[in-house]
């Protein structure tokens, strides 16, 4: 599985996000502010309890993991706080040997008590954890302080995702003191920690500040002098500041659409490097197994046969992503369902005649006339040209939908109370590129991001086994059901394609590395730009 | 349409200066060609207003495909077949600019009605009562006209949610302090007139004085309000829609659809152009027409009554 992981996540960095050897090569300058982006307000920052990308981005080079993705070659997993870590011969206990002599950015010294108290927090069954939490939870079995420099995770089985999870951004050290004083890690002044920059200043719905961390823990690191991220919702407003010169950097979600790459191309020139990448994100249409009318499973089952996977990649996605997969396979090989068979599955296959037909009549059998829905969607990114498509491919099976709109964290707010009937699109970004990943997020009874109280014995079964598996051809053959059953069954969140878009780098900017997933690519500890 | 202009003319008419009357349609083709030989502008703005009209009115016969029906490819630029182009979705614009006629329409007619006539009865009997009810509902006025008027839709319609009629109430609710402090002013002239004072003398109630002889003389500067602000709604609306806050975005909103175009302004700029046009012709229809129903009615303006 580890080969075939690094193969993909090699292919994946060679074709779009690879930095040239050339930069590689240059004296690193030191100084200067990166002007980036946040595709919403994060609102709330605590980085263990939230969700959103906006969350992640806020805080990415605050704080450091146990464990993160190499700087120089995100392919490779390596020691972050942790100088070392070994492993039991049963690979049920980890040990982990912190640095020395780290300081949280307050000026307290760091020390195995703080990655005891942070895993501790996330583990805890009252705390809802949706990123690290929903990972970790169904492997740890507890964390213990070995001396002041070396913490032991033993775990309740075996499990290959355990590295991946621990080395997420979501699974960041928090400091103790900070806990126990502000109680969470909501607030900006509670964003004290160890990572290459400090957190400086938050200005709601404007502007989020990283200045540089003159203590951190690698010598002569960070190269710039700080970040400034610009809240900038929505994609003509980002596409803007792209073309303006603004910003510095497009790595992240939402990806740009062919033709605004285009446009900014005709804007900057040879100014930037545009890429095509694909960003470890899944693209889902979620229904509310409890309330109606989607607490029928012929009403889930007509919307799986009706959603045009196709065309909704080729709208609004401009062609740029996989339809109906649920697995990526640039990304995790031959885990992923073989496309030739996913699109010859019903809801997939093209033409659509017959399933719409089918779906058709699954609706008028409980709604003679046709049936009122509330769509729900959250107004960022490219999300209401999707629900719009989304709506329009459903009115053709008498599903007639009407448009909620919400600000991005009311949004999130509302998905996880389960306050909603339909959500018309909704990204899902992988913690990390472990092919269970998705199962786990989405669909296992109680996940994180399960917002329709879905629960099938068989998911949570097949999910647990293939966590546990230890054999790598038996896990694909695990995780290939689990694609072929719920690519067909009346599940809460229909899949609608795995998405990849446009980026850009501006040229100034060296030694960027972007990683699998989203989520990981920004602490910028090597990041430096050029004159 | 033309029982505003009929209105006018037979304003005009009582003042002496409008054709005899002429009965049937003949007569509506009478006070329609006196109209446009006195007021040519407002006549263009009439002929405009009156095709957004048969627009929204015939929107399902008029528009050549749904306005939610993305069957197309996307980004097509105008040709026979889609006279405006595709958008991004591959929805024809003609048929969403059509649409969005009837939306806009009734959007800036609806609001306009409900906030120009609260607006008119508030400041009419405050102004006929005066005291300190008065006093204190002009300082209302004030507070209400001092917020920016977008900035005050805008937070009316983050807290009520997206929907058409949320729009319209955020819209009578901007238009209604305009349309009392306006007809406040004209009704505290009207009540110092001999005609008052003598359906005071005659022992008249307040309130039939109030809708038999003062609210019947503000009627002028009513429709002048009514005309002028529907094009003012029309603008807010859109600007809401642009904004994001306006109707829902998939309602085929003229303010929504320029916001969708400027995604792909270069790629598709009939996206944003005719949307736009539509807009500018409407608000240049409705406010030629407008002037020329106040120049008709003020007396002090040249090539009024008086």
């Amino acid at each position: 599985m580890r080969k075939s992981l690094i193969l993909s996540l090699t292919v994946f960095l060679l074709v779009g996000l690879s930095a040239s050897g050339a930069a590689a090569q240059e004296k690193p300058r030191y100084g200067g502010i990166l002007n980036w982006y946040d595709y919403a307000d994060p609102g709330r920052l605590d980085i263990h309890a939230e969700s959103p990308l906006s969350v992640q981005q806020a805080l990415a080079g605050i704080y450091s993991g146990l464990l993160h993705y190499d700087p120089d070659d995100p392919t490779k997993i390596i020691g972050d706080l942790a100088e070392s870590r070994t492993v039991s011969p049963d690979s049920k206990t980890y040990t982990f040997h912190l640095r020395k002599g780290v300081k949280w950015h307050d000026g307290q010294p760091f020390s195995a008590a703080d990655v005891k108290a942070t895993f501790d927090r996330v583990l805890n069954p009252n705390f809802q954890s949706p990123r690290c939490g929903s990972m970790l939870k169904p492997m740890v079995a507890s964390v213990e302080v070995v001396d002041a420099h070396t913490v032991q995770f033993q775990l309740k089985f075996p499990a290959a995702p355990f590295i991946s999870a621990v080395a997420s951004a979501w699974c960041r050290v928090a400091a103790k003191h900070i806990l126990e004083k502000y109680g969470d890690l909501t607030k900006p002044e509670a964003q004290i920690g160890t990572g290459p920059f400090k957190f400086k200043r938050y200005e709601r719905g404007s502007v989020i500040e990283w200045e540089k961390n003159k203590d951190y823990f690698i010598p002569g690191l960070p190269y710039l002098d700080g970040v400034k991220q610009f809240i900038l919702t929505g994609v003509p407003t980002q596409l803007a500041a792209a073309k303006a010169g603004r910003i510095m950097l497009w790595d992240t979600w939402p990806p740009m659409k062919k033709t605004q790459a285009d446009e900014l191309r005709n804007a900057r020139g040879d100014e930037v490097r545009i890429y095509q990448a694909s960003i470890n994100t899944i693209f889902l249409i979620y229904m509310h197994t409890q309330k109606p009318p989607f607490n029928n499973p012929d009403m889930r089952r007509a919307v799986n046969l009706a959603i045009d996977r196709q065309e909704l990649v080729a709208k609004t996605l401009e062609g740029a992503g996989l339809p109906c997969a649920m697995l990526d396979p640039r990304l995790v090989g031959d885990f992923a369902l073989p496309l030739l068979e996913v699109n010859k599955l019903p809801g997939c296959r093209q033409p659509k005649d017959l399933d719409i037909a089918e779906a058709k009549r699954l609706v008028e059998k409980h709604y003679p006339n046709g049936v009122d829905i509330e769509a729900a969607v959250r107004s960022v990114g490219g999300y209401i040209d999707r629900a719009q498509l989304v709506l329009a491919q459903l009115r053709k099976i008498g599903i007639r939908g009407t448009l909620k709109t919400y600000e991005s964290a009311a949004g999130f707010s509302v998905y996880g109370k389960g306050d909603f009937t339909f959500i018309s699109t909704q990204d899902r970004a992988m913690v990390t590129a472990d092919p269970g990943d998705v199962f786990a997020l989405v669909y296992a009874t109680g996940a994180g991001s399960n917002w329709g109280k879905w629960s099938d014995p068989k998911v949570d079964e097949l999910t647990e086994r293939g966590l546990k598996e230890p054999n790598v051809e038996k896990r694909k053959q695990i995780y290939h059901e689990l694609q072929r059953y719920l690519l067909t069954q009346d599940t809460t969140a229909v899949v609608a394609g795995w998405v990849e878009g446009w980026f850009f780098q501006d040229k100034r900017v060296r030694n960027y590395q972007a990683s699998p997933t989203i989520y990981d690519h920004s602490t910028f500890m090597k990041v430096w730009l050029a004159q | 349409m033309a029982n505003r202009v009929e209105l006018a003319v037979g304003m005009a008419r009582e003042a002496g200066i409008a054709p005899a009357r002429v009965g049937g349609a003949q007569g509506v083709l009478h006070a329609l060609g006196w109209f446009a030989g006195r007021q040519p502008l407002g006549a263009i703005g009439g002929l405009i207003v009156l095709a957004l009209i048969a627009t929204a009115i015939f929107a399902p016969q008029l528009a050549p495909h749904g306005a939610k029906d993305a069957a197309f490819t996307q980004y097509l630029p105008p040709s026979a077949e889609f006279p405006m182009g595709t958008d991004q979705l591959g929805r024809d614009v003609l048929s969403r600019v059509v649409w969005g006629a009837r939306l806009s329409l009734y959007v800036g007619v609806v609001s306009v009605a409900f906030g120009i006539t609260l607006g008119a009865l508030w400041g009419i009997v405050t102004a006929y009562f005066g005291g300190v009810a008065d006093g204190a509902s002009q300082r209302v006025v004030d507070v209400v006209m001092a917020l920016p008027p977008v900035v005050l839709a805008l937070s009316l319609m983050a807290a009520l949610g997206q929907s058409v009629n949320n729009v319209i109430f955020a819209l009578a609710i901007l238009l209604t302090p305009t349309a009392a402090r306006t007809l406040r002013s004209v009704a505290l002239s009207i009540k110092e007139t001999p005609y008052v004072e003598a359906a005071r003398a005659a022992g008249c109630s307040h309130w039939r004085i109030i809708f038999r002889h003062v609210l019947p003389n503000t009627l002028a500067t009513y429709i002048v309000l009514f005309t002028v602000n529907i094009a003012y709604a029309i603008v807010v609306e859109a600007a809401l829609s642009f904004l994001g806050l306006g109707a829902p975005p998939d309602e085929p909103s003229w303010g929504g659809m320029l916001t969708a175009g400027t995604q792909a302004m270069e790629t598709a700029p009939w996206m944003i152009f005719f949307p736009g046009l539509a807009i500018s012709l409407t608000v240049f229809g409705l406010n030629l027409l407008g002037d020329a129903i106040r120049d008709l009615t003020d007396p002090r303006l040249r090539g009024g009554l008086g």
